[in-house]
């Protein structure tokens, strides 16, 4: 049996198994392979995708659950470049090893336009889910600040 | 600066579990000639290509875990070649002697030694290939060499008007020889060196465009899991499969040395039918030490063993046996994951030439030992590819991912990507090694008379000498390998194979002006597998070292820092970056009600460190508010990554002090995944402030230096705050800890 599945503006034929993850369906069949695999229990959000605009963890959402259009690390920028955030994290040299880093800018990005001016205790609270081994949160922290201040998220 | 390609390499610092610590240069990497990748390109040394097009690419034989290789080693090409470092494309080496790391005789990424050891070698290489385009230019010109400047990529003629882009340069400069000569350039005409602060591959990796291990796609890829005996020491006996043969995709399900492969269509499918195996192991000969035990192992050998004198000066011994006023204390730090953000994980395929191995290793030619070692291919039939690596912090030294994939491709005869789960990852580490260290001191009035520092515990070398030990006669039969590995760990400390520094490093390099010192190391090993972590012996040692240092000055009645300073007359770089730490942090400044600062200082990989921290205790838990950093790591390359180390080593650390523990039950680990091996978050980060020190002496380490104080700098605050000594990692938010 398969489905359908919109992501980053593309529908979709999905074969796999409807209890499969978003994110192997992702990384396996679509072949998106921006986000990545971490831990496998929403701990670590590194898999962190947007499903209709909000951040989830694809690494525990079953495929069959999705019903909403999914936007991945890849489909972020646009024909006008890249996001503000992402080029935000360049400025601001975020990425070390940069496995992370793609969920934690989809969380930012999620964050942003759910709030585009939050405070330094929101920052910190909403990027909680995301862990970097690298230690790279001052910069994401600092990276957010910047867009938030310059209000073109 | 002249190089000759026939100097001496020497590096200033003794490495990190070194295997080899100081030879010449591999002469073969400058040699003229290599075949180019690609039609008309040229191809003068081992790492640079350049072609008519005007492409310049770098083969970088360090590899890119998060540490800054790819931008720091790339600069130095940049730097005497004059072309931005934007417009070299970086590849990964492959397998080859002209990328062994000079320190280790291996090809390895690690010990904080990528971009001192490349400092020199690297710029002449690039400077001997800049030096015949000029030839070039000054030939097409009729201009004389010394007339013609370089910058942006071409070549620029006296008249200031006219320039030819190397790529115009590259059919006449390829028929010219390379210098056996080079004038290096002067720090005054640097145009990236110490100024260059973007990471190149920073777009690549807020795209997910980077390739990391996990990402590798081939043509009609399959998935392996692999179940792996749930003791350390315990062996496979049986499995019944019938359940997990018959789950969609399953392609076969068969036993390797290290478990039991499911190989199947993806990865989900191989996982699914991976819960369905009933696998019985023979547990007779397994560890089932937990934390306690290894110490009481740690303990009964410390009572039993005075151990190996590892640095003596006077008469430490017998000042300690002489004296009432004795001083003593002992420290425990626990085994530790790396918890690498990307899980291990490899990929391999067998072709009609031999195998391809995928691999995020820091070891590329040991991996391909591992790959030969458990298939039919010899190391020359084994082509192995580096990938970007999701963090490293030495879990990638060891290649049992790669052992395992490789296995498992030589009988499905199909690509496979072999993925480890976050829970196997945590379980089947090789261990940052518990260790226990006893100290003994006298005091008269505010100065150390003596000093007796007893470290005990395993060495890591015994463990990574099984592909190590090969990866350097790569030609030997493969029924040698367990041989030499076994002579590598018999000649330990010989003129065969070097000295173990990885129990006593950061301790036998006491800085202290201390008349008696006395540091000895007893090994106890308690068959559970050990490895490097980032900071290595630092980690442990940097930690008890400076806890007691801190106890001690406590016990003189003295500031933590006055005191140290009194102890480090003759040790000016030791000063420096004490005083500015403390003087940035406002040490003896008013604090906000509830807090209090602790400070450290420790060198290591050449790169000497303070730290001021600063913490409370809100809630039980333990706040850290503000770390103050002086790092001097020598000339830098990329300023901005020497501060980004620093604030991730800071991080590493002190996610060890609140919360690094790893222990068994039975037997059996009791991490499994990041709920239960908590790591820092976001809303902990505290405020890190690095200032970096100018200095003209040579480039030393930055990935590991920053971790080793942040543990006792928060240690000896919290102390400042409770009046409890925290003499065990974890630290403990409660009363009582001491």
């Amino acid at each position: 049996m398969s489905r359908s599945l919109r992501v980053n503006g593309t529908d979709h034929e999905i074969h796999s198994d409807g209890e499969t993850p978003l994110l192997w369906v992702l990384r396996d069949e679509l072949g998106l392979k921006g986000s990545k695999f971490g831990c496998g229990i929403g701990q670590c959000g590194a898999c962190t995708v947007h499903i209709d605009g909000r951040a989830m963890r694809s690494c525990i959402t079953p495929v069959q659950e999705v019903s909403a259009p999914v936007t991945t690390i890849e489909g972020l920028a646009t024909e006008a470049g890249l996001h503000p955030v992402q080029e935000a994290w360049i400025d601001h040299n975020v990425p070390q090893c940069g496995y992370c880093q793609s969920g934690q800018v989809m969380s930012a990005v999620a964050l942003l336009e759910e709030e585009p001016n939050p405070d330094d205790e929101r920052i910190r609270r909403f990027m909680s889910g995301n862990l970097c081994r690298c230690g790279t949160y001052p910069r994401i922290h600092a990276a957010i600040r910047a867009v938030a201040d310059g209000g073109d998220a | 600066m002249n190089v000759s390609r026939r100097d001496l390499f020497r590096l200033g610092a003794a490495g990190s579990g070194a295997l080899v610590l100081s030879m010449t240069l591999p002469g073969c990497a400058s040699r003229q000639g290599r075949e180019p990748s690609h039609e008309g390109g040229w191809a003068p040394n081992a790492w640079l290509e350049l072609d008519p097009e005007g492409n310049v690419i770098f083969t970088l034989a360090r590899v890119e875990m998060g540490q800054g290789t790819y931008t720091g080693i790339t600069t130095l090409v940049a730097e005497e070649l004059d072309i931005p470092p934007e417009r070299i494309e970086v590849r990964f080496a492959p397998v080859g002697s002209d990328y062994t790391n000079p320190q280790y005789q291996l090809q390895v990424t690690g010990g904080s030694t990528s971009l001192r050891t490349s400092w020199q070698p690297i710029r002449a290489g690039a400077a001997r290939v800049r030096h015949v385009l000029v030839k070039a230019a000054a030939a097409v010109w009729q201009v004389k060499s010394e007339q013609i400047t370089t910058r942006d990529g071409a070549a620029h003629h006296p008249d200031g008007n006219q320039r030819l882009p190397y790529g115009d340069l590259v059919s006449l400069a390829s028929r010219q020889s390379l210098p056996d000569e080079v004038e290096l350039k002067h720090e005054d005409d640097f145009r990236y060196i110490g100024r260059h602060n973007r990471r190149l591959d920073a777009r690549a990796k807020v795209t997910g465009e980077a390739v990391f291990g996990i990402d590798v796609e081939r043509e009609g890829l399959v998935y392996a899991v692999v179940s792996r005996p749930p003791m350390q020491g315990a062996w496979f006996e049986s499995v019944e499969d019938a359940e997990a043969r018959k789950m969609p995709g399953v392609i076969d399900v068969f036993t390797i040395d290290r478990g039991v492969a499911v190989v199947a269509e993806t990865y989900w499918q191989a996982r699914k039918a991976q819960e369905k195996l009933d696998i019985r192991w023979d547990e007779t000969d397994a560890v089932t030490k937990d934390h306690q035990a290894v110490f009481t192992q740690y303990r009964r050998a410390a009572d039993d063993s005075s151990g190996d004198t590892e640095r003596s000066e006077g008469d430490a011994m017998g000042r300690l046996e002489a004296t009432d006023d004795r001083f003593e204390a002992e420290y425990e730090a626990p085994f530790l994951a790396h918890a690498t953000m990307e899980p291990q994980n490899a990929t391999a395929e067998v072709t009609d030439i031999g195998m391809q191995v995928w691999a995020p290793t820091q070891g590329p030619d040991m991996a391909r030992i591992a790959a030969a070692r458990v298939s039919r291919f010899s190391p020359d039939e084994i082509t192995v590819h580096t990938t970007f690596l999701g963090g490293g912090f030495g879990r990638r030294l060891t290649q049992e991912y790669v052992e395992e994939v490789a296995a498992i491709a030589d009988r499905v005869e199909r690509p496979v990507k072999l993925i480890w789960s976050r829970e196997e990852d945590i379980r089947h580490d090789m261990y940052r090694p518990a260790m226990l260290h006893r100290f003994r001191a006298a005091l008269d009035g505010s100065r150390i008379q003596a000093w007796d520092h007893q470290i005990t515990g395993p060495l890591i070398f015994d463990w990574f000498a099984r592909n190590a030990a090969a990866a350097q006669y790569p030609w030997a039969p493969k029924f040698l390998y367990n041989t030499l590995a076994s002579m590598g760990r018999m000649t330990e400390d010989t003129f065969l194979t070097p000295k173990d520094h990885s129990a006593i490093e950061g301790a036998v390099e006491y800085p202290y002006d201390v008349p008696d010192i006395m540091v000895r190391h007893t090994h106890a090993d308690a068959g559970i597998p050990v490895s490097y972590w980032r900071s290595v012996g630092h980690s442990h040692n940097g930690f008890a070292v400076e806890t007691f240092m801190d106890e001690l000055a406590h016990q003189a009645g003295e500031d933590p820092v006055a005191f140290r300073l009194k102890h480090l007359a003759d040790m000016p770089r030791h000063r420096r970056v004490l005083e500015l730490a403390a003087e940035k942090a406002d040490w003896s400044g008013p604090l906000p009600e509830g807090r209090a600062r602790g400070v450290a200082l420790h060198r290591s990989f050449g790169t000497y460190v303070a730290q001021v921290v600063e913490a409370s205790i809100e809630n039980q838990r333990i706040r850290v508010h503000r770390v103050v950093c002086a790092t001097d790591c020598g000339q830098m390359v990329n300023p901005d990554v020497v501060r980004m180390q620093m604030e991730g080593g800071i991080i590493f650390g002190l996610t060890a002090a609140l919360y690094g523990w790893i222990d068994w039950e039975d037997g059996r680990l009791q991490q499994s995944n990041f709920h239960d091996y908590t790591l820092m978050r976001q809303d902990e980060t505290p405020e890190i402030d690095v200032i970096l020190v100018d200095s003209d002496e040579g480039p030393q380490g930055v990935g590991e230096p920053g971790t080793p104080p942040a543990i006792p700098a928060l240690g000896n605050a919290l102390f400042a705050l409770t009046g409890d000594r925290q003499r065990r990692t974890p630290f403990s938010a409660g009363t009582a800890n001491a």
